[in-house]
């Protein structure tokens, strides 16, 4: 009785209540061409097009092709970043040999570089997985570089006085202590290998969400097209949702999901 | 060193005092405060009556929690009291800041814009009001009275605490007030900053005329710079007791605070403040 | 593209931000050149391995001449000043409008309650994915991208002038009534100034977003600029050309992050250490 009164305010009424709103004005302009544009679908139209994709079984594959592609590019940028990342933050010679070209290519959009994959890979799963991993690997690279150079001189000077060997002090304590900034660079880059995956697939690779979204919008289906990226949100939300509730549990402490080291 | 004569002490409550008075600056009565917290409404303070007269240095004192701040607030118009309390500022009843009455808070470093510097922050209440050369001389004479003429370019944030704290008193006197209201001054303050600034505050206080009143948790400071002490007690809080303090002027840090007068007054305010806490 | 997750100030820590501040901060001019040396290596190499005709590695070399040639034919000037100019409405529009909800929600617990969950939820749409309905809509011109690149880059400003707002202390503003400031004068000399550097901060986070979508939108539009003279090189298989688009592109982002930070430090410079809204 409690519990769900206090999960009923918890509930954000009047948040959802202008949620709803908003829908309904979108929906009644559109029904009464109060809005003249001839390819806005109404929310219900929206709804019927979402629905035609599940039952027709358009979306599900789709999705399941973005999901994978998300997720074996983030695993990639991931290993590749932590270790170049780890690299990179141990060795100061690594780092002051190889830092400035590491700055000057990310002040490059990487997006610039979609066309290029797509020049040397062609259509294909290929260029995705390239411009997925390549984008993915930024975030992960810098935060753990931040981490491990982040990590507090009181630490370095207990792991001297203790003693600690070098191989110790790398695995008990700058490690440990840079996590909480790695997670950060991993979820970060989860997001950014969703947005794209979709956008290798509009451009370059014809399968997934990105293409079906291209396809629709030359159909001139645009309940469809809103359906996929409302698809594209959705999962992302969730991507990062499932991200944050597992580093939450594999390290109950506040370093979960923030921001941790200061330089 | 001036502290010749014995100090005398006495305690009066407000009421029972037979003397003719001059004006009071502030009248409070029936003084009721809630405050929206995170249990609904809490009753803060509950028909408190007191006055503060024109000229009066006046020191307000209780638990943290009692409402001092609240108080101060409430006389200078931050604050909106419970509807049937009547707080005047002379003959007026209180709503909005009032004319010629000034708040200097605690947090120096809040209450003073970070993008002006010193003799800026000074003139922000004179701009737009005074013309534009009297707007200077009031800024030097303001910042000369906390002898700070020599940091009138900086920016407040390389200065510190005391001289920050300085620049808000500086603003407040820029304004030629009539009262000074000053909510825990010196409590962000190390000691030695303290004892300057406090005498820096009663000279402030003897050059102007004008009225204060002083919110403090420190007992020494209140009973040093005071006419008056006003003491919080209960919850909601009413004023348990008001304090005359009648050590004489100028007051000394050391030959004051050593004077039998103020060592019983001492004694006086600490029980008053424990009271009904034990 | 990094609109979704580099943009909430109240939980991130922005990596790019931070990290070039730190890197600046510790090393010195020598080793930054030192740091040069893979990436001179990587391009020596290339130059001397690649041949002129590759399909999909030209040598450096051939990329200056084919930015001199499209600087000759006029094509790359006009990419470059119709890229800036998308960008620079679209991230003026976002600045303006992110503000002004920003106060709103900052200042009104109710109406960031009531808006929250319908800002989470647009926030959360891939602006990528969000080009091809823009251009059902609107069509292949200059307001479909300014239009693109507000939505992208209206979160960062909106989110860090809330904060902005939340942080601004009671005493600042019980000090401004006690002095007797009117509405009119505590908003223009105390609340405005006080917002500035939160509303900046946006600004920078939401620059490179700025630019990196009004490159996408380009990019999957082909409406004129650098991003659509890219894909239209690569379309029409000039790989030297996209090579040495890539590097304007590059030196595009390097100028309007040169550009900001010289505002920052010219306008805020009265702040102690700099406009730091995020911790």
């Amino acid at each position: 009785m409690t519990s769900r009164m206090r999960r009923l305010r918890w509930i954000n009424w009047p948040g959802l209540l202008t949620m709803g709103l908003l829908a309904g004005a979108w929906e009644a302009a559109v029904r009464w061409s109060l809005l003249d544009y001839q390819y806005l679908p109404a929310p219900a139209a929206i709804a019927q097009g979402a629905r035609t994709l599940l039952t027709s079984g358009e979306l599900i594959p789709n999705v399941l092709h973005t999901l994978l592609v998300t997720l074996i590019g983030w695993s990639l940028a991931s290993a590749i970043g932590i270790a170049l990342g780890l690299l990179l933050g141990l060795s100061p010679t690594a780092y002051r040999y190889s830092m400035t070209s590491f700055e000057v290519t990310k002040a490059i959009p990487p997006i610039t570089f979609v066309p290029a994959t797509l020049l040397i890979f062609g259509f294909s799963l290929r260029m995705e997985l390239v411009i997925v991993v390549y984008v993915g690997v930024w975030p992960v690279l810098i935060n753990t570089i931040g981490g491990v150079r982040g990590v507090p001189v009181e630490l370095l000077d207990v792991a001297r006085m203790l003693r600690m060997s070098r191989y110790h002090r790398v695995r008990k304590l700058i490690v440990p202590a840079a996590i909480p900034e790695i997670i950060v660079g991993l979820r970060l880059t989860l997001s950014l290998c969703l947005v794209l995956a979709v956008v290798a697939e509009m451009v370059g690779n014809p399968a997934g969400l990105g293409h079906a979204l291209v396809l629709a919008q030359q159909a001139l289906q645009p309940e469809k097209m809103f359906a996929y990226v409302l698809s594209a949100g959705v999962l992302g939300i969730t991507l990062n949702a499932v991200f944050r509730s597992a580093a939450a549990w594999m390290l109950p402490s506040p370093t979960s999901g923030r921001g941790g080291g200061s330089p | 060193m001036k502290a010749n004569e014995q100090p005398v002490a006495e305690q009066a409550s407000a009421e029972d005092r037979p003397q003719p008075q001059p004006r009071n600056t502030f009248e409070c009565r029936n003084l009721s405060v809630e405050l929206r917290s995170s249990g609904g409404l809490a009753c803060i303070c509950r028909s408190i009556d007191f006055e503060v007269r024109e000229g009066e240095f006046v020191s307000i004192m209780g638990r943290s929690g009692s409402g001092k701040t609240t108080l101060l607030r409430i006389l200078g118009g931050l604050l909106s009291p419970t509807p049937g309390s009547t707080v005047r500022y002379y003959s007026e009843q209180v709503d909005g800041p009032p004319r010629g009455v000034i708040t200097v808070f605690q947090n120096y470093a809040a209450s003073l814009l970070p993008w002006r510097t010193v003799e800026k922050n000074v003139a922000l209440g004179l701009e737009g009001k005074v013309s534009k050369d009297e707007k200077a001389e009031r800024v030097a004479e303001a910042l000369a009275m906390v002898s700070l003429s020599k940091r009138a370019k900086d920016y407040p944030w390389r200065l510190s605490g005391g001289m920050q704290q300085r620049v808000q008193l500086a603003r407040a006197l820029a304004m030629r007030p009539s009262v000074l209201l000053l909510d825990e001054p010196f409590g962000a303050l190390d000691a030695m900053t303290k004892t300057t600034l406090q005498d820096e505050l009663l000279h402030v206080y003897e050059q102007t005329g004008a009225t204060v009143v002083f919110v403090t948790h420190d007992v020494d400071e209140a009973l040093y710079l005071s006419d008056r002490v006003l003491i919080l007690q209960g919850d909601p809080s009413t004023i348990g007791e008001s304090v005359a303090v009648q050590c004489s002027r100028p007051r000394d840090q050391i030959e004051t605070k050593q004077s039998e007068g103020f060592l019983t007054l001492r004694r006086k305010v600490y029980e008053a403040i424990m009271q009904g806490h034990d | 593209m990094t609109a979704a997750t580099a943009a909430d100030p109240d939980r991130a820590h922005q990596p790019g931000g931070s990290d070039q501040a730190k890197s600046t901060k510790r090393t010195t001019s020598a080793p930054r050149l030192r740091g040069l040396l893979p990436l001179v290596v990587l391009l020596s190499v290339w130059e001397l391995v690649g041949s002129p005709g590759s399909p999909f590695f030209p040598p450096p070399s051939t990329w200056g001449s084919a930015l001199i040639g499209l600087w000759e034919n006029g094509a790359l000037l006009a990419a470059v000043l119709a890229t800036l100019t998308t960008f620079c409405i679209g991230l003026g529009t976002a600045t303006v409008v992110g503000a002004v909800l920003g106060l709103v929600v900052g200042g009104s617990p109710g109406a960031d309650r009531a808006m929250s969950p319908t800002f989470e939820f647009a926030r959360a749409m891939p602006p990528a994915a969000m080009v091809p309905i823009a251009t059902l809509l609107l069509g292949y011109d200059e307001t479909m991208k300014v239009t693109v690149v507000t939505l992208a880059a209206i979160w960062a400003i909106l989110l860090n002038t809330r904060a902005g707002v939340r942080r601004i202390d009671q005493t600042l503003l019980d000090a401004a009534r006690s002095l007797q400031l009117g509405t009119v004068e505590r908003i223009r000399k105390v609340i405005v100034p006080a917002l500035l550097p939160a509303v900046f901060l946006g600004v920078r986070v939401a620059a490179p977003i700025a630019v990196v979508i009004t490159l996408l939108v380009e990019i999957l539009t082909h409406v004129e600029g650098v991003g659509a003279l890219i894909a239209q090189s690569q379309r029409t298989f000039q790989p030297a050309r996209v090579y040495a688009l890539i590097l304007v592109a590059g030196a595009l982002s390097l100028l309007v992050n040169g550009v900001l930070g010289m505002v920052e430090s010219h306008v805020f410079r009265y702040l102690p250490g700099k406009a730091d809204g995020s911790e």
